[in-house]
């Protein structure tokens, strides 16, 4: 049987999440009508799930095996963003208590986190907008991304985070030849600048003026997740939250996988794991679903979720309560045990967001949400060689002599 | 007077203005003093005569969600309209 290579994006337009207006895949980040968030719609009956599933089996190792599911062609940068492992973790599911545990490890992509994911889908429409500069408000993470990503393409990059970010994460975008702006004040201080500020340059700024692509690069974790499970969707997934636009797009791919027949599976129950210094969209699960409050002073070691005003936020609670899931928050002495519980059991070393889900799969498995026999994926987003565990104790430095080393570390190697 | 500022998305709803003088006394009177006066901008950014969940206000630099209704609004107040994006 004569078979077909698909090669198209199945993108229809954009459409307005809150008056639900269809629009063309043009300039506009936000409705025009009423300023709600825009996101790409496809037409996802159009395509055989057989034809589909084989093309992308067929695809590149990278994030970009999904582009029929995406709303930009690939650029030709081979920066090989993406198809991270699914690490099977049966030494911390035995520890959490959890059966069938896995960790899906996107601390691997170039930049040590996964907003390589979503920086590769909006330095593409950058590319085809042709705009000479990336910008970006971040928290850390995403200006590594960002720079790094635009001097692969050539292009300048400016990126705003917090004063307080951890030196590692500005010293890499300031190497990869990005401005490093540090801004007095919270995140959502750094947000309000870099909306008006959007608004005046024309400049790509990633999480503004290209947000809805950008944010179309989160579902393509969920998408490796089901594939590398056999196309079937997990019983369960942890997702780290600051915005929360990781979280919804996790649901758009359950959804995207469920309409193109890709992936089977009963159910999908998609969980919150944010630290208690800034819970605000765990705080409205646990709360009875309420809408969420935003939060003045994110206060927490895990500086890559302090986003106190989450856009996502109510989208979050709305796709979790969807899901049938849940959430937790755990606070900052749980999350360095669970960093180095993480590190001691399976070999991965994250940063405190990836002890945020450790912690919080541990209060979800201890609530009884997990089930003997159901699978259960960790989202691990960031990497503790940048931005890791602080103070953890070490042992006496010792003179190069055998007898010191017995008498020093004697207790731990009789 | 207080000077509301209007993302660029907005602005052909107040004739291509970026911004535009507005007269309410306190934070709690600012939907109903848009109504009145650019009833194109309220239909697009209120709902049931409140800023809809998508727009964030902003009163000389701090969220509005976080002032009391009966924070006032002198001559010398900017007040900033935005999309309420956020986060990476």
């Amino acid at each position: 049987m004569a078979t077909t290579t698909i090669t198209r994006s199945a993108l229809r337009g954009l459409r307005c999440r809150a008056c639900g207006a269809l629009g063309p895949a043009d300039e506009r980040y936000v409705c025009g009508e009423c300023l709600g968030p825009i996101e790409p719609e496809y037409d996802l009956a159009s395509f055989e799930p057989g034809a589909l599933r084989r093309d992308i089996e067929r695809g590149p190792r990278s994030l970009w095996r999904y582009a029929p599911l995406l709303p930009v062609r690939e650029p030709g940068l081979r920066h090989a963003v993406g198809w991270t492992p699914l690490l099977p973790a049966p030494r911390l599911g035995a520890a959490l208590r959890v059966e069938r545990l896995y960790l899906k490890d996107d601390t691997r992509n170039p930049t040590l986190s996964f907003k390589d994911r979503p920086v590769a889908i909006a330095l593409a429409r950058a590319l085809a907008l042709g705009l000479d500069t990336l910008a970006c408000a971040s928290t850390g993470n995403l200006a590594g991304a960002v720079a790094s990503a635009a001097a692969r393409a050539g292009l300048r990059a400016f990126v705003f985070v917090p004063e307080a970010t951890e030196a590692g994460k500005t010293a890499s975008a300031a190497a990869y030849g990005a401005t490093v702006v540090r801004v007095r004040g919270t995140y959502d201080q750094v947000n309000r600048l870099c909306g008006r500020l959007a608004d005046e340059r024309g400049w790509g700024f990633v999480n503004f003026t290209l947000r809805p692509y950008y944010a179309e690069g989160s579902k393509t974790l969920l998408f490796e997740c089901a594939e590398q499970l056999g196309w079937e969707l997990p019983h369960h997934v942890v997702v780290p939250v600051g915005s929360g636009a990781l979280l919804t797009r996790t649901a758009t791919a359950v959804a995207q996988l469920r309409a193109t027949r890709l992936a089977g599976g009963e159910h999908c129950h998609i969980h919150a794991a944010q630290p208690a210094g800034c819970a605000p969209v765990s705080d409205a699960v646990l709360d009875g679903w309420r809408s969420v409050a935003p939060v003045r002073a994110p206060a927490t070691l895990a500086r890559s979720l302090a986003i106190g005003a989450p856009a996502d936020g109510d989208g979050s609670v709305a796709a979790i309560r969807e899901s049938r899931g849940s959430a937790a928050s755990v606070d900052d002495d749980a999350i360095r045990d669970a960093v180095r519980l993480l590190a001691a059991t399976e070999g991965v070393l994250v940063e405190p967001a990836g002890g945020v889900v450790i912690a919080a799969a541990r209060e979800l498995a201890s609530r009884g949400v997990f089930h003997t026999g159901e699978t259960v994926v960790l989202y691990l987003t960031g990497n503790g060689y940048k931005g890791g565990p602080e103070e953890i104790p070490l042992r006496p430095v010792i003179d190069a002599d055998a007898d010191a080393f017995a008498e020093a570390y004697g207790e731990v190697a009789p | 007077m207080t000077v509301l500022r209007l993302p660029s998305p907005l602005r052909s709803a107040v004739g291509g203005r970026t911004t535009v003088e507005i007269e309410a006394s306190d934070l709690a009177s600012l939907p109903a003093a848009v109504a009145a006066r650019y009833p194109d901008l309220a239909a697009r950014v209120l709902r049931d005569g409140a800023f809809g969940r998508f727009v964030t206000v902003f009163v000389d630099g701090e969220d509005a969600r976080f002032l009391a209704a009966d924070t006032p609004l002198g001559s010398a107040r900017v007040v900033e309209l935005l999309p309420a994006m956020s986060g990476g």
